[in-house]
């Protein structure tokens, strides 16, 4: 008797629970963010530009930049100014933090081997240099010759990307080019870039 | 031997199997409505964030002290407030917050995967919002970058914007937003780049609307914005569905008024639009299987104890088996009844509620310096609705591009 009501009670309860159990969704939990270097795999955030992204493609181009003939058997330092990068992806990003991480990197790698003009600062030295000028402050040279120097090179980038989405989940490319031009032929001294690839699927609660 | 079996016997009349089973299914009863009401309710009781109907002051609080899933929620909402109130610093924060996390939605999320589960509601997982607020939110911030004179991180936006919308279930109407495609397609052309595939795209998805060609010579960019936008609610028979009410806007167009100019500015992008055509969501099964099992184990509950019942006041004997297996099976129901009213598929109707239903633009050129903009909302019959008329006070520089940002709910008279 006592086997019958038990039997009853799990059966019916078993019922319940599996005969009623939902459907399956495919990869219900999500697919982590996979970064897919050659090498290298690891998780990240999001599809876009992260600070890895940009510690590993400044580090590479700086290296890069450094082997090429007009710098390394340069006599004079040659004189470098930094021309915004052009964003060209669907990632927003602080376009400014590249070239301050390449021209940091470059700084300290190079050992004055170039020179970077603070261009972005144009502003604040030509307001001191005409306070010198008029002689409202002091000048430990001739405030009326002109110094601010011109542009050997201008180095410059772009960012351009390519994104894939299907129901497996987002695909996005990025490809990361420096140039380096001769300020006066136009020329595109150094050329190199970076690609990065990244995929990932979110949680089914958000699809 | 016989003493044993005698003792057993007194004890089954005295205190039977079936009466005993029914007392623990009863005992355990309480214990599992408990469990099941404190894990549904865990989450709620911890934020009591007291709210004005102040936007602008509820919005700053519920992101400081409101529960963190709706932190990207209140966010948008500011955001669009903020905007219209000329705030645009305050904005671009509140969506560069929104958005970094927004970007950051891939992967497993232990409150997402919660809120999938059967006794967790949708309304659990942290809020980024539907495709069409998701759009709209890169939509508002490539406007703020453009203000700010980053094309390139406008035009980014704007693609974002239409990845966003890349998830509709027909291929129709993936990707089909047409002003920030026009506008990518513009910031392109500003930057010396080819926005043709962009403009073209834009007009396949235009449909009725005439868009201009490229004007890069053209300094100023007004985006407008206007009329009600959707609503979320839910409806089926446990409010397992979402769906999207949509409002007759009694604002149909606008005019731009400076000097000479006089400018009508037709309806470009219908928020409503894109709010309705998404399809279907991969959350709409789960929650659709939830409301089934909802549906199905109180069935059965009522089933068992109504059966049980039967069984167990029929005209069998005292302590039958029919007895025994009418009480276990109106436990297993009861048991089943609680198991079905803590299952929750009810759809997450959160949502960015100050949302427009049209947006739209006009490119202007215009000399340096102050120029006084009137911009008027019109209904139907082309008269202009004289309470949603703005003033504002545009200064145009001497180099780049100004844009003004002006809704029907913008405070005037503006400066920009």
């Amino acid at each position: 008797m006592k086997t019958i009501v038990k039997l009853t009670f799990v059966i019916t309860t078993a019922a319940l629970v599996a005969g009623c159990a939902s459907k399956g969704v495919r990869n219900p939990s999500g697919v982590p963010v996979t970064r897919l270097n050659a090498d290298e795999q690891g998780f990240v955030a999001g599809t876009g530009v992260e600070s890895q992204d940009l510690v590993s493609v400044t580090d590479q181009m700086a290296r890069s930049i450094l082997r090429i003939p007009q710098i390394a058997n340069a006599t004079t330092p040659p004189i470098i100014v930094l021309d915004p990068v052009e964003n060209k992806t669907r990632f927003p990003i602080n376009k400014d933090i590249f070239l301050t991480r390449l021209r940091s990197e470059l700084n300290k790698k190079a050992l004055g081997k170039v020179t970077f003009l603070a261009r972005d600062r144009m502003a604040a030295l030509e307001k001191e240099r005409n306070l010198k000028r008029e002689g409202s402050v002091t000048s430990s040279s001739d405030a009326g010759v002109q110094e601010f120097k011109g542009a050997d090179y201008f180095l410059t980038g772009t960012l351009e990307g390519m994104t894939t989405r299907t129901a497996a989940g987002t695909s996005d490319y990025i490809l990361y080019a420096f140039q380096l031009i001769d300020a006066r032929t136009s020329a595109i001294v150094w050329e190199d870039n970076a690609e990065m690839k990244k995929q990932g699927l979110e949680d089914a609660a958000y699809r | 031997m016989t003493q044993r079996y005698e003792a057993a016997k007194l004890r089954e009349i005295c205190f039977p199997t079936s009466l005993r089973l029914c007392v623990f299914a009863f005992k355990a009863i309480p214990i599992v409505a408990l469990l099941l009401l404190s894990v549904g309710c865990a989450s709620t009781s911890a934020y009591r964030v007291p709210l004005t109907g102040d936007i602008m002051v509820d919005g700053p609080r519920m992101i400081a002290e409101g529960p963190p899933r709706d932190r990207v929620l209140w966010q948008y909402r500011t955001a669009a407030a903020a905007m219209r109130r000329g705030d645009f610093e305050q904005a671009k924060a509140l969506l560069d917050a929104a958005l970094t996390r927004l970007q950051g939605v891939y992967g497993a999320d232990a409150e997402a995967r919660k809120s999938r589960g059967l006794f967790n509601e949708e309304a659990r997982k942290t809020f980024i919002g539907e495709p069409y607020e998701r759009s709209m939110a890169y939509f508002y911030r490539g406007v703020l970058y453009w203000m700010d004179g980053e094309l390139d991180n406008a035009r980014a936006c704007f693609r974002s914007a239409e990845f966003e919308d890349s998830g509709a279930e027909v291929s129709e109407y993936r990707g089909d937003w047409v002003l920030p495609d026009y506008l990518a397609g513009l910031a392109t052309t500003k930057l010396g780049g080819k926005g043709d595939d962009e403009l073209k795209r834009a007009r396949a998805n235009a449909k009725n609307i005439n868009l201009p060609d490229y004007q890069p010579q053209a300094n100023v960019l007004f985006v407008l914005e206007y009329g009600p936008g959707p609503q979320k609610y839910s409806s089926g028979e446990y409010a397992e569905q979402l769906r999207f009410r949509t409002r007759s806007s009694s604002v149909v167009s606008a005019q731009i008024k400076t000097g000479s100019i006089n400018l009508q500015v037709a309806p470009t992008d219908d928020v409503n639009f894109q709010a309705t055509t998404r399809g279907g969501r991969v959350m709409d099964y789960v929650l659709a299987n939830k409301a089934v099992f909802k549906s199905t184990t109180s069935a059965v509950g009522d089933a068992a104890i109504i059966s049980g019942a039967i069984l167990a006041s029929g005209r069998n004997h005292r302590n039958s088996a029919a007895d025994e297996i009418g009480l276990g099976l109106m436990a297993a129901g009861i048991l089943s009844k609680f198991i079905s009213a803590a299952t929750t598929p009810e759809a997450d109707t959160r949502q960015w509620d100050n949302l427009p239903q049209f947006i739209s633009f006009a490119t202007l050129k215009l000399a340096p310096g102050e120029h006084v903009v009137t911009v008027e909302f019109n209904d139907i019959n082309g008269a202009p609705l004289s309470h949603l008329t703005k003033n504002i006070t545009v200064n145009v520089p001497s180099d780049g591009d100004k844009v003004v940002f002006v809704s029907d709910a913008s405070i005037t008279p503006q400066s920009q």
